[in-house]
């Protein structure tokens, strides 16, 4: 299978599911080409890592993933006293981002890319200080340097910019938008991110092992389980450690509730965007029931403290089981009614209907993923074409939508928590008694010089993890690639048609988080 | 007697305007499942923001500052100008229709004159806004009141309450025509559903509450309290110019009393209807507001024919 996507001459390394090979810098284009274009895999993530202590090299990965046999091949080329890589960009216009970030944080410079500015790190932050180099030590406190931040300007009569942000008047991430507009109407929005750039990635690198699993909780407040059963995943397939199939279940029950709880949180906002009061605070009721139901299992409403390498920490006992059903029964119920009244609400539809649409061309070319790129029927779900946990053994179909706009968006979540309560009923029946959910081995040992990605489904999208070991077996890399990151870039491109007070509702619609983006 | 009656005239709509406010928003929370804050809250928000210190613009000019007390005052003096409980005040000048319409105009253009004033982008979008949907209200609004004024052959608000108290029952299709197209204008200008959202925190979608973005303190405590105002002074417009049965027509205290009490319950009424509409319909895109306020200009032009 694996000889129809890579050529004979590279020699294939096989770990865990991964399958990595060095390919000449001169041949990486036309690989990846081959690989995105003729085979059709997806570009998961473009990533560096700094080798230079062992071999004297900067290493840059491409990460492409091969579905449903969950495997990802890896692709990479090594760079040796030069800091200039050929870019993907002008072929593979989702590459963009990475490329630019590996720009910003390595220094390593893509040749020939289209728009080469760095992101995430601001005007103050000064030249040639690249923070994800081994010799940038994580305490480092660099200068101060007196930027300034130039935006796209548009020129003409009755033309004026609106700055919003990065402070906002609701309780919400930072993130700066301007706004060039002719009245009312958007003539150009251009997002500018980066306020909650923390240092996650290095960070990373430094903390102790158990202090990892915490870290990655803490990518993204309201996808902590999901992101760090991602790393864990990833670090498990580099410890080969299987978890038992009650972890497996027991995985698949808080990311669903994880899900549920975002989704029916998300419902309810948009309604209240429009000003729809009744399906908002409606949906705010149900999604409280999901998190204090979260904080009776783990004593984590956001479940927080529930992963760890090898297990999980909390079980549920069978009472509270028969108790789960009962409330997601009765949650269902509720929640039919509330979207039947609400999309029986012409008002409220023709809000929604036709607001913030995305081109489908646009959507694919930016590699749209996660709940946005199903609402324009793009197919990838990582539940189903990465199955992880026990998702191959449960029976559940994708939610898909056409249009692209605030409704298809608002629709697919409608659809995916029937799926999500589908999914919960399923695992909570079926899963094993057995009580084992912690791994046996307490130390685990890494593998050393090699690489494994962690994929999970989030309620925004894939969550990837790419993880590389060093010589000693110690990590020295992690690469976290939150939905969001793809999908800010997409934002600027559903305005093009709407009105400055449609804006909220369309970002709303998105939801995209500011602190998975900026790491 | 006459003293205490013109007394209760002058301050009754600021007196009852944030009670109106909170009884609205207490239907509004029981219909979203959440008990609410007390119907008094509005008056402890006004207690509080007059406690508070201010922060204003180094950009801001005097009109700026002097806006509030001008709006706050123009609502006033409306709510002594128009027909309440009694229409024993009907020699009052300034109760003819031209002068209250343009007198609310006249608040309307000052407070999108303070909005602009600050420099701040928000401010501005909020007075385009206001001014946009302003000038498509004024036509219904104007025309569904000249309704009443030719059934009632006067412009005299108070006469024109005294008249259509007494005309026959099949006299009223028109009047309730005029009625609908004078609630759309009320929603319009009142800044609610599905014009204006009053509870968002939405900078870019606001209309009323951009304008207002910039004040704080006093100042913010006034602008609330004019907008309670007028929101109380179109209510009463409402109810006692096209249902006007139960005003007293004399300054007897008995006749009075019951007038306030008829005046109250109408009042709740149209409150009720007000969170009703609120909790059961989206805010509209702001680009079908026109539509909107041209039904209710076309209904008025439909009324005034039947009449004439």
């Amino acid at each position: 299978m694996i000889k129809k996507y890579i050529s004979d001459e590279y020699k294939i390394k096989k770990e865990g599911n991964v399958l990595s090979y060095a390919v000449p810098v001169a041949d990486i284009v036309q690989v990846c080409n081959d690989l995105y274009f003729k085979h059709k895999l997806q570009l998961k993530l473009i990533t560096a890592l700094d080798d230079r202590e062992n071999t004297g090299q900067f290493k840059i990965f491409y990460v492409f993933g091969i579905s449903p046999e969950n495997i990802f091949l890896l692709p990479y080329i090594s760079l040796k006293d030069e800091e200039e890589f050929p870019s993907i960009t002008k072929l593979i216009h989702e590459a963009s981002s990475y490329e630019r970030k590996i720009y910003t944080f390595f220094g390593l410079r893509p040749k020939d890319h289209p728009h080469m500015t760095q992101i995430l790190l601001h005007e103050n932050w000064p030249d040639k200080v690249f923070p994800l180099r081994k010799d940038f030590k994580y305490q480092t406190r660099p200068d101060y340097v007196d930027g300034v931040y130039e935006s796209q300007k548009v020129e003409g009569e009755g033309v004026y910019e609106i700055p919003v942000g990065p402070v906002h008047a609701g309780i919400i991430e930072p993130g700066h938008f301007r706004f060039s507009v002719a009245g009312e109407k958007i003539l150009l929005l251009k997002p500018r991110l980066g306020y909650k750039h923390k240092g996650i990635e290095k960070l990373f690198e430094v903390l102790p092992i158990s202090d990892k699993v915490r870290l990655s909780e803490r990518v993204s407040g309201d996808t902590s389980f999901t992101h760090s059963m991602a790393f864990c995943q990833s670090i498990e397939m580099l410890a080969d450690i299987d978890v038992t199939e009650r972890v497996k279940y027991l995985r698949v029950i808080f990311s669903e509730l994880e899900r549920l709880a975002n989704h029916l949180n998300d419902i309810g906002f948009i309604m209240l965007d429009t000003g729809y009061s009744f399906g908002g605070s409606n949906c705010a009721r149900l999604r409280e029931v999901i998190m204090q139901w979260n904080e009776r299992l783990t004593n984590s409403r956001f479940l927080r403290g529930v992963n760890m390498i090898g297990g999980i920490q909390k079980d549920i006992p069978i009472k509270l089981c028969h108790e789960l059903l009962l409330t997601l029964k009765k949650i269902k119920h509720d929640f039919n009614e509330i979207i039947a009244v609400s999309q029986s609400s012409s008002s409220v539809i023709n809000r929604l209907s036709g607001t913030g649409n995305v081109a489908k061309q646009v959507a694919v070319d930016h590699g749209l993923i996660g709940i946005s790129g199903r609402s324009i029927g793009i197919k990838h779900d990582a539940r189903i074409e990465y199955p992880y946990a026990a998702y191959n053994k449960l029976n559940f179909d994708m939610a898909l939508e056409e249009k692209g706009d605030v409704l298809a968006r608002w629709s697919v979540r409608i659809k995916e928590v029937s799926t999500s309560i589908s999914i919960l009923e399923q695992a909570i029946l079926e899963m094993p008694s057995d009580n084992n959910i912690l791994h046996n081995k307490n130390n685990f040992a890494l593998r050393s010089n090699s690489y494994s990605i962690g994929i999970a489904e989030g309620w925004r999208g894939d969550i990837v993890y790419f993880v590389a070991t060093d010589s000693k077996g110690e990590i020295a890399r992690v690469d976290v690639r939150d939905p969001s990151f793809i999908n800010w870039t997409i934002l600027e491109h559903s305005v093009n048609e709407d009105i400055i007070p449609d804006f909220p509702l369309i970002n709303k619609s998105f939801n995209l988080s500011y602190s998975g983006n900026d790491l | 007697m006459s003293v205490l009656l013109w007394l209760i005239q002058l301050i009754l709509i600021p007196l009852l305007s944030p009670l109106c406010i909170g009884i609205v928003r207490k239907i509004k929370a029981k219909f979203q499942n959440r008990t609410g804050a007390s119907v008094l809250q509005p008056y402890r928000d006004l207690w509080k923001l007059f406690q508070k210190d201010e922060v204003i613009s180094k950009d801001a000019s005097w009109i700026f500052k002097f806006a509030p007390y001008f709006i706050y005052s123009i609502t006033v003096i409306l709510g002594a100008s128009i027909p309440i409980f009694s229409t024993i005040f009907y020699p009052n000048l300034l109760s003819d229709i031209l002068v209250v319409i343009y007198l609310i105009a006249l608040g309307t253009f000052f407070l999108a004159l303070a909005g602009m004033d600050s420099g701040s982008a928000f401010g501005g979008f909020g007075s385009s806004r206001e001014m946009t949907v302003a000038a498509l209200t004024e036509g219904g609004l104007m025309f569904s009141i000249l309704t009443l004024a030719f059934a009632a052959h006067s412009t005299n608000l108070f006469v024109i309450a005294k008249n259509i108290s007494s005309l026959s029952f099949f006299s009223f299709a028109p009047i309730i025509l005029a009625f609908g197209a004078f609630i759309i204008t009320m929603l319009s200008e009142t800044s609610r559903f599905p014009f204006d959202n009053p509870a968002t925190h939405l900078e870019l979608t606001m209309i009323h509450e951009a304008m207002i973005l910039e004040y704080s303190g006093k100042r913010l405590a006034l602008i609330e309290w004019a907008a309670a105002n007028k929101f109380l002074i179109f209510l009463s417009l409402g109810a006692n110019l096209f249902f006007p049965w139960g005003m007293s027509l004399t300054n007897c205290l008995s006749d009075t009393l019951l007038a306030l009490f008829l005046f109250a319950v109408k009042i709740l009424i149209l409150c009720v209807f007000v969170a009703v509409l609120e909790s059961s319909i989206a805010k509209f895109r702001f680009f079908r507001l026109p539509d909107l306020l041209f039904t209710s200009f076309i209904l008025s032009i439909i009324s005034i024919s039947l009449i004439i």
